[in-house]
C-alpha cells in the first residue's frame, strides 16, 4: 500500500467518522422525546389527578419538579386523555385579575392560550377535542339550531394538559389567587 | 487490524462523539431565535410550534414549561450589564425601565432554574407560609420613589428598600412580563428599555 492509498483510506475513514457523528447528533436531538425518561406530562402526573383540576404545590427550594417556575404564580393543571372523550373546561373570571390558560401537548408545547381578557360575560368555556371528535360535535350542531357558545380547540395529540395560572401580586393575595384557580372546573364532556 | 474491527471502532467512536456533541450543545444552549437586550435574553418562540429542534430538545430535557406568547414573555439574565457573570459575593442594583406589561415579576433562581435557599427566612414579608424566603418581587409590591422609579438591591446582606437576598451559590435573574404586547414587537427592544443590572461592592 503506497502513501496515496493510505491517504485515501484515512480520508475515507475520516469522512465516515464525520458522517456517523453528524447522523447520531441529529437523530439524538430529533428523538429527544423518546430518549428522556419523563416528559412534562409524566412529571405533572406524579402530583396531579387525571382530568380534574389539581392545584400545583408552590415551588420551594429543594422541592421543585419543574424548573424556572415563578413563585409569584399560583398554578393548577388539568391533565387530559382525549381517548376517553373531549375535555370541557369552565373558568369564572374576576374582573382585572390576571388568569391565563394555556393548552399544551404532553411535552408542554402550546397549541392555544388565552387570558382573562378573552372572557365573555365573565367566563371562559372551552372544549378540547381531537379532529374526529370535532367532526362529531359539528355534525350534532347541524341538527341543533342553537349557536355553540363554547370555544373549541383541536389538540394535536390525544394526551396533554391545560395549565391555569393566577398571579398573587402580594403574598397576602395568595389565598385569593388559589381560590381563582380552584374555581376552574375540568371534566370529560358528554358526547 | 481487520477491516471489520476498524469499522466497528469507527461506528462506536462516531456514536460516542455524536452523543457528546448533543449533550454539550443542549447543556450550553443555543441562541437560535434569541432576542437580546442588554444582559437580558428571551426566546419568544420557545414552547410554540415554530421553535427549532434544538430549543425543543433543551426544553424536553429540562422539563421547563415556557410561557405561551399570549401569556407573556420571559427574559433571563446570566450576566450584569457590564457583561460579567453574576457573583453571589457582590451587590447588584437593578434599575431602569421595564417594558409595558400588565404585571411583571423578577425571580432569583439557580442557573438550572430552581429556587435558591438564601437562608434568610424572612418569609413574614413575602412567604407563602411562615418561614418562607423572598425569591423575587412583583410589580405590585415593589417600593417606588416619588417619580415612580425603583431600585431592587440584590445582596447577601440586608439592605433598605427592595432587597432581594442572594444565597451562597451562583444565580440567574428571570424577568417575566405578563399579558404584554411585546411578543409581537421584540425587534423594538434594546438595552435602553430594559432594566440595567449594575454591580456594586463585593465582599
Amino acid at each position: 500500500m503506497n502513501w496515496l492509498d493510505r491517504f485515501l483510506a484515512g480520508l475515507l475513514f475520516g469522512l465516515a467518522f464525520l458522517f456517523i457523528t453528524a447522523a447520531v447528533h441529529i437523530i439524538s436531538v430529533l428523538a429527544m422525546r423518546d430518549i428522556i425518561d419523563k416528559d412534562v406530562f409524566d412529571r405533572l402526573s406524579s402530583v396531579a389527578h387525571p382530568v380534574h383540576l389539581t392545584l400545583l404545590p408552590p415551588p420551594q427550594p429543594g422541592h421543585e419538579f419543574i424548573p424556572f417556575e415563578d413563585p409569584a404564580l399560583v398554578q393548577g393543571v388539568c391533565l387530559y386523555d382525549l381517548s376517553h372523550g373531549p375535555l370541557r373546561l369552565h373558568a369564572d373570571v374576576e374582573a382585572g385579575q390576571l388568569l391565563t390558560l394555556s393548552f399544551r401537548t404532553r411535552s408542554a408545547q402550546v397549541f392555544y392560550a388565552i387570558t382573562d381578557s378573552a372572557a365573555q360575560h365573565g367566563k371562559i368555556d372551552a372544549v378540547i377535542l381531537t379532529p374526529t371528535q370535532l367532526e362529531d360535535v359539528e355534525a350534532d350542531d347541524d341538527d341543533d339550531d342553537e349557536t355553540p357558545q363554547d370555544l373549541r380547540v383541536v389538540a394535536p395529540e390525544s394526551k396533554g394538559f391545560v395549565l391555569i395560572s393566577a398571579l398573587a401580586g402580594f403574598p397576602s393575595e395568595r389565598p385569593e389567587a388559589e381560590a381563582r384557580i380552584k374555581s376552574v372546573t375540568c371534566d370529560i364532556a358528554q358526547q | 487490524m481487520p477491516t471489520f474491527v476498524k469499522t466497528l471502532l469507527l461506528l462506536l467512536a462516531g456514536t460516542a462523539v455524536g452523543l457528546c456533541v448533543t449533550l454539550v450543545t443542549l447543556e450550553r444552549g443555543v441562541d437560535f431565535n434569541a432576542i437580546k437586550a442588554g444582559p437580558w435574553v428571551a426566546f419568544p418562540k420557545n414552547g410554540t410550534a415554530d421553535s427549532d429542534p434544538y430549543s425543543r430538545a433543551i426544553l424536553m430535557r429540562s422539563g421547563e414549561i415556557p410561557l405561551a406568547t399570549s401569556e407573556g414573555l420571559s427574559f433571563i439574565a446570566r450576566r450584569d450589564s457590564a457583561g460579567a457573570p453574576f457573583t453571589p459575593g457582590c451587590d447588584y442594583n437593578l434599575q431602569g425601565q421595564i417594558p409595558q406589561a400588565r404585571y411583571w415579576t423578577l425571580t432569583l433562581l439557580s442557573p438550572k432554574g430552581f429556587l435558591i435557599d438564601t437562608g434568610t427566612g424572612n418569609g413574614a414579608d413575602y412567604g407563602i407560609e411562615s418561614g418562607e424566603e423572598r425569591h423575587g418581587f412583583t410589580s405590585t409590591e415593589i417600593l417606588r420613589n416619588n417619580n415612580g422609579d425603583f431600585v431592587i438591591t440584590l445582596s447577601r446582606h440586608a439592605r433598605p428598600g427592595n432587597w432581594l437576598p442572594l444565597g451562597q451559590s451562583s444565580f440567574v435573574l428571570l424577568l417575566r412580563l405578563y399579558d404584554t404586547e411585546l411578543g409581537a414587537m421584540t425587534s423594538a427592544l434594546n438595552d435602553r428599555n430594559m432594566p440595567k443590572v449594575v454591580k456594586g461592592g463585593c465582599t
